[in-house]
């Protein structure tokens, strides 16, 4: 019985995400600078036609960007998760732990080498730089971890990490010679603004990838919750779990970088949210629905971002920091009061 | 049978042996309990034993063939393990808890069946926990988490069972509750336990045999609790003198000893 009523509760979650990603979605269609009737939309989405005014902005502007949130937002929020279980830490994520501006670092320095030999960048040059940034920092906050065993003191030095990768990357920015530079500047806040087509063809399959291989290791990933002695109790080959737990977090964070610059908050924020409405943390249930969730609050950050002072655009990570810190505060609070 | 015999193993970590020349056998149906003082090493035995630390020399046998012949999934069907480590998921609740003891039994998503199903639920009503069955693992008492760790070793259905220190956190009504449980369990599935002990009276009820491991990293000595428990090797063990401390602790164990009503005693008080 009781089965029962958790496996319908966990059912209607997934229903009310789906719900929520479509609405949203409809959303940021209809919604910006030039808003059109919902008929209008409708008619343009089934028939592809990309020859009139809204065609085009459906199909060139919109659509792209709005797949980009759908797999960024749901990506953060998976790799958030995954570093959670690593660290055994809720407050961990990839944009706390410096992680994000290590990719960030690796994706400024390879663009202004790129562009400055005359050659242009692709999607997967941009997305290896950003995993092999993503890794080094990973690096250093694990051998930090292995020699701190504070939780609050290795967030820190996260936080120290990415101050620094920010610095040199600013540095980097502002002697850079190229007119690229002003794409460089917006990239470098956070942004969906710039994806093309050819970046969504990527980002999807690569973020697709890691997020179902992340759910096939739910089930090691739910007896290392309950710690690392149990899980090799039971067979767990720990060194090549946490080597896969690792490389999935960083690929999938690397990836949010390489399109769309680092975005604050929602890899800690999204699964909070996730596990107080499903009062569970198997991450069986986790990973899909954090790719549901942050994909939605991707949306919807992207969505105020775009039109809140249209038709000046704020940067995205403004939005979720707005809509994800308070989460993480809350978090904080809950945690105390325990 | 022996389920697990150890030949000349010694346990510890690379360069540094903390235990030599461990020689024992635990046997379907009994209790072995590890005795000594603090950092002699009962849990390096025991981690060695579960396979959390690789044996520094010797062998291990496992149902008489050696411990590296079967697959770490074998091996988990075989033993559960109860060790002093702290689950780090922020929200699980005890059934949860209990259902990956079917770990080693379920496929590649951990998916439970209904016979799994029905394997936590009674592994659950076994140790009195059915009721905390949706409550968080972190929100319930130190004597409801020892005692749902061990339904989650049960439901594991295991031929032995590795206990490190199961007692220690625990109120004296919690540690009787929980040995009572231990035993009956022990009596009910022919499982063999090995685990390690502080409380030198509640080690003398329980066990059927005791290893006392001495502060220098040798067996001391092997054998029933009352060969064990003298006046005289328990002051060698714990290198006290000949005195006052041994007098106290000579009548605080012939009191449990002379008069077994005390034991039975709280046995019905935990069964209330």
């Amino acid at each position: 019985m009781k089965v029962s009523n958790e496996a319908i509760r966990i059912r209607l979650i997934y229903a009310a995400l789906a719900l929520i990603l479509a609405v949203l979605i409809m959303l940021n269609i209809l919604m910006g600078s030039s808003s059109m009737t919902a008929g209008e939309a409708l008619s343009i989405l089934f028939s592809h036609e990309t020859a009139s005014k809204f065609g085009r902005i459906v199909w060139d502007i919109r659509m792209p960007r709005i797949l980009a949130a759908v797999f960024l937002g749901g990506a953060l929020s998976v790799s958030g998760f995954l570093l959670q279980t690593f660290f055994a830490n809720p407050i961990a994520g990839p944009y706390i732990l410096g992680i994000s501006s290590g990719a960030k670092l690796c994706v400024a320095l390879t663009m202004v080498y790129v562009l400055r030999a005359g050659l242009m960048t692709s999607s997967l040059m941009l997305v290896i730089a950003a995993f092999a940034g993503s890794v080094a920092v990973t690096g250093i906050i694990l051998i930090i971890s292995r020699r701190i065993r504070s939780m609050s003191v290795l967030i820190v030095c996260g936080v120290m990490v990415g101050y620094i990768c920010s610095a040199v990357t600013e540095f980097l920015v502002t002697f850079a010679d190229d007119s690229n530079i002003v794409n460089l500047h917006n990239w470098s806040m956070g942004s969906f603004s710039a994806v093309s087509w050819d970046n969504v063809r990527t980002l999807t399959v690569v973020v697709s990838l890691a997020v179902i291989a992340a759910f096939m290791l739910s089930k090691p990933m739910t007896a290392f919750q309950m710690g690392e002695q149990y899980a090799r109790s039971v067979g767990v080959n720990l060194r090549s779990f946490r080597i896969g737990l690792i490389t999935l977090s960083s690929l999938l964070s690397a990836t949010v970088t390489a399109f769309a610059g680092p975005i604050s908050f929602v890899g800690i924020a999204v699964p909070h949210i996730i596990r107080s409405v499903t009062k569970t943390s198997r991450p069986i249930v986790m990973v899909p629905q954090c790719f549901l969730g942050g994909a939605a609050f991707c949306l919807f950050c992207d969505l105020l971002a775009r039109n809140l002072f249209a038709p000046t655009e704020m940067s995205i990570s403004t939005m979720t920091a707005v809509f994800g810190a308070p989460v993480v505060i809350f978090m904080l609070l809950e945690r105390k009061a325990r | 049978m022996a389920i697990i015999r150890t030949e000349h193993l010694d346990t510890g970590y690379e360069r540094r042996i903390v235990v030599a020349g461990v020689d024992m056998e635990i046997r379907k149906g009994e209790i072995v309990t590890l005795i000594g003082p603090n950092g002699a090493g009962k849990s390096t035995v025991l981690k060695t034993i579960a396979g959390q630390l690789e044996p520094v020399g010797g062998v291990i046998y496992i149902s008489e063939k050696e411990r590296g012949s079967y697959s770490s999934n074998e091996i988990a069907r075989m033993q559960s393990v109860m060790l002093t480590e702290k689950a780090s998921s922020e929200r699980i609740t005890c059934e949860e808890v209990v259902s990956l003891g079917r770990y080693p039994y379920t496929g590649r998503l951990g998916i439970l069946s209904s016979d799994d199903r029905q394997i936590v639920r009674e592994s659950m009503d076994l140790v009195h926990v059915s009721e905390i069955a949706d409550r968080d693992y972190h929100e319930i008492s130190d004597g409801q988490r020892q005692r749902v760790l061990l339904a989650r070793a049960i439901s594991q259905e295991p031929e032995i069972m590795i206990l490190d220190e199961p007692t220690s956190y625990l109120d004296i009504r919690h540690k009787l509750e929980f040995l009572d449980l231990l035993r009956n369990l022990v009596r009910d599935r022919d499982i063999g336990v090995i685990m390690s002990m502080h409380e030198l009276e509640l080690a003398h009820m329980i066990s059927d045999r005791v290893i006392c491991i001495s502060s220098d990293g040798r067996i001391e000595m092997t054998g029933a609790p009352d060969e064990v428990f003298t006046d005289e090797a328990v002051s060698r063990l714990y290198g006290m003198e000949r005195g006052r401390l041994t007098e106290l602790y000579v009548s605080f164990i012939g009191s449990i000893t002379r008069h077994p009503e005390v034991h039975t005693e709280s046995d019905d008080q935990v069964k209330r």
